[in-house]
């Protein structure tokens, strides 16, 4: 990302411009804090110093690709889901849809939102495109390697996945290092940072652990779990928490409404996924009381996101942020079943181990999928809508982030979506492969349904849509 | 002979034609123009964005340059971005308001 010669942030003091907008123009103070002013004479009209959307871009185009190979993954395989889940072929698709989708997403949106969310500059672009690389051969190799099970290719090619989270990690670090004023959201990014670095070393010790098991002093289903829980809930759920922050204000024109809660939300988060981690680890049944720790933080991010909705100024909520919305609410069975499958002396019964495939079908496919699915339609949208018309404003007629797609076939994806979802959780639970089956080429539908939107925001990359601005001519004196 | 007057509501004209994406909202029916000088054919335009760390900061700054120096009556156009007061609702037209479906 190009760096900006120039700092955009608050004024520290007030009395800068006219508090209500022109019409009645008032004179500006002193300018005492750090505004934007860039004057520019007409033989020198320079390009906007704007961060380039190839990185992100590429990160979200392998994300949702992955989507679809995973889907469809599952669409000729539903034993996988059908049946319990501790095998290698569960292990291997589990790692596309977490890295190769959720990770690739999350980590191109990080790239293009994180400077701007936070007012700062990416440390380094050229870092970034060195970790896509790092990233698409780590990913896709550990896949290969889970589904046939050669633990040792997997320890190397993870071993590539984490150079370029080191790289990831750095990159953002540096960024955050550059903010001018750390936040909720600082605060929640930089968590998931360090909860992903975790769980990436996690998972390398336990590839290890494989091909050397008298490394590993913890049994190899609970170490499983505990890997699991660190890049769920400490990347996943803790940037889903963070940007909401950010995001959800944003776009319904409100504002945060208590930041104290929020912060405490992330401090629960924290607090509780240490010790959920070394609970599982050591299979002790204060797992439970750690889990509702978590719970605990999800409620009040659930409460500071209620207040932030109802203190909206936009009533209407548009199918993006509903979406988003919808994969929130699915917070609270996710959460119940968290509950019910670490309760003490649980009984390993068929049914509990069925459980578990739901629990993690949910978190994965149900909150963190359909919220970047959600989000999706905010991210793609604003990153070719910056690429081909951004230089256009003010020159020619440019359209509207929704003018970029089809709200009609967003809402027929979300609908299948939730269909196909809802289906394959209770005939997995009920290990009924054929209904996952079907189940599954409803998701599939769901996502062709959102490839054709996406390939209609995509197709302005090729060929914009400019109309002529209609000039306006001053009055004239004689 | 006549001579173009360059006044605040030409400039206000001009700068309809600049839109919050995001929003589907010009950026003076939203309330983002704070203030407008004009000295001949110099203007400098003060204003903010709906939110600090706006994803669309850039685009909108540049869009109005564009739109000021692609007039020919104005030859340097200086834009402020400011935060202080910051943007809220209130301060968007009754047009902006319908537009975006923003109840006070």
């Amino acid at each position: 990302m190009e760096a900006s010669s120039l700092t955009y942030a608050a004024s520290d003091a007030p009395g800068v411009p006219n508090p209500s907008p022109v019409g009645n123009v008032a004179r500006p103070g002193p300018k005492t804090g750090r505004n934007c002013h860039l004057p520019i004479k007409k033989a020198a009209i320079a390009d906007a110093h704007a961060p380039s959307v190839a990185i992100p871009l590429r990160f979200v185009v392998t994300g949702i690709l992955s989507l679809f190979v995973g889907v469809i993954w599952l669409a000729f395989r539903p034993d996988i889901l059908a049946t319990y889940h501790y095998n290698q072929y569960v292990i291997a698709v589990t790692h596309l849809f977490v890295l190769g989708w959720i990770s690739s997403v999350i980590m191109g949106a990080m790239y293009q939102l994180v400077p701007v969310a936070l007012e700062t500059r990416l440390h380094s672009e050229r870092l970034a495109r060195w970790h896509f690389v790092l990233h698409l051969i780590g990913f896709a190799g550990m896949v290969a390697m889970f589904w046939i099970w050669d633990m040792k290719q997997v320890g190397h090619f993870g071993s590539i996945f984490g150079a370029g989270v080191a790289l990831f990690a750095y990159n953002l670090v540096r960024t955050l290092a550059r903010i001018p004023r750390w936040n909720v959201i600082a605060f929640g990014i930089a968590s998931a940072l360090f909860w992903l670095v975790t769980t990436m070393l996690a998972g390398l010790f336990l590839a290890s652990a494989k091909c050397w098991p008298q490394i590993n002093p913890f049994e190899p289903t609970a170490s499983m779990h505990a890997h699991a829980h660190l890049g769920v809930v400490g990347f996943f759920v803790m940037m889903l928490v963070a940007v909401s922050y950010k995001l959800v204000p944003m776009f319904t024109l409100s504002e945060l409404q208590n930041p104290r809660r929020a912060f405490a939300s992330i401090v629960l988060l924290n607090a509780g996924l240490l010790g959920l981690f070394v609970t599982i680890l050591i299979g002790s049944s204060w797992k439970l009381a750690f889990t509702l720790v978590i719970i605990a933080g999800l409620g009040l991010y659930g409460r500071e996101l209620f207040a932030i909705l109802h203190a909206r100024k936009r009533p209407a909520l548009d199918w993006g942020l509903k979406q988003f919305l919808t994969a929130i609410s699915l917070l609270v069975p996710t959460s119940v079943m968290a509950v019910v499958l670490c309760w003490p002396k649980l009984p390993a019964t068929e049914l509990t181990a069925q459980l578990e495939n739901v629990y993690g079908l949910v978190a994965l496919l149900g909150v963190i999928t359909l919220a970047i699915l959600g989000m999706l339609y905010k991210i793609v949208p604003f990153l070719v809508w910056y690429t081909s018309y951004s230089k256009q404003i003010g020159r020619s007629k440019v359209p509207s982030l929704s003018d970029l797609y089809s709200e009609r076939l967003q809402i027929i994806s979300f609908a299948l979506f939730i269909v196909g979802l809802a289906a394959a959780s209770i005939s997995t639970a009920l290990s009924a492969e054929r209904i996952v089956q079907w189940s599954c080429v409803v998701l599939v539908l769901s996502l062709a349904v959102f490839a054709v939107n996406m390939g209609k925001i995509l197709s302005h990359l090729f060929r914009p849509r400019l109309a002529p601005l209609s000039i306006p001519s001053p009055a004239s004196r004689v | 002979m006549t001579t173009p007057i360059i006044d605040e509501s030409f400039v206000l004209n001009a700068l309809r034609q600049v839109i919050d994406p995001e929003l589907d909202c010009n950026i003076v029916d939203l309330g983002l123009i704070y203030d407008i000088q004009i000295d001949g054919g110099k203007v400098r335009v003060t204003m903010t964005l709906t939110t600090p760390g706006c994803p669309m900061h850039e685009s909108i700054r540049w869009g109005v340059q564009n739109t000021l120096l692609k007039l020919e009556e104005i030859d340097e156009a200086e834009v402020d971005v400011v935060w202080d007061p910051p943007w809220n609702p209130a301060m968007m037209t009754a047009a902006g308001r319908e537009r975006t479906g923003v109840v006070l």
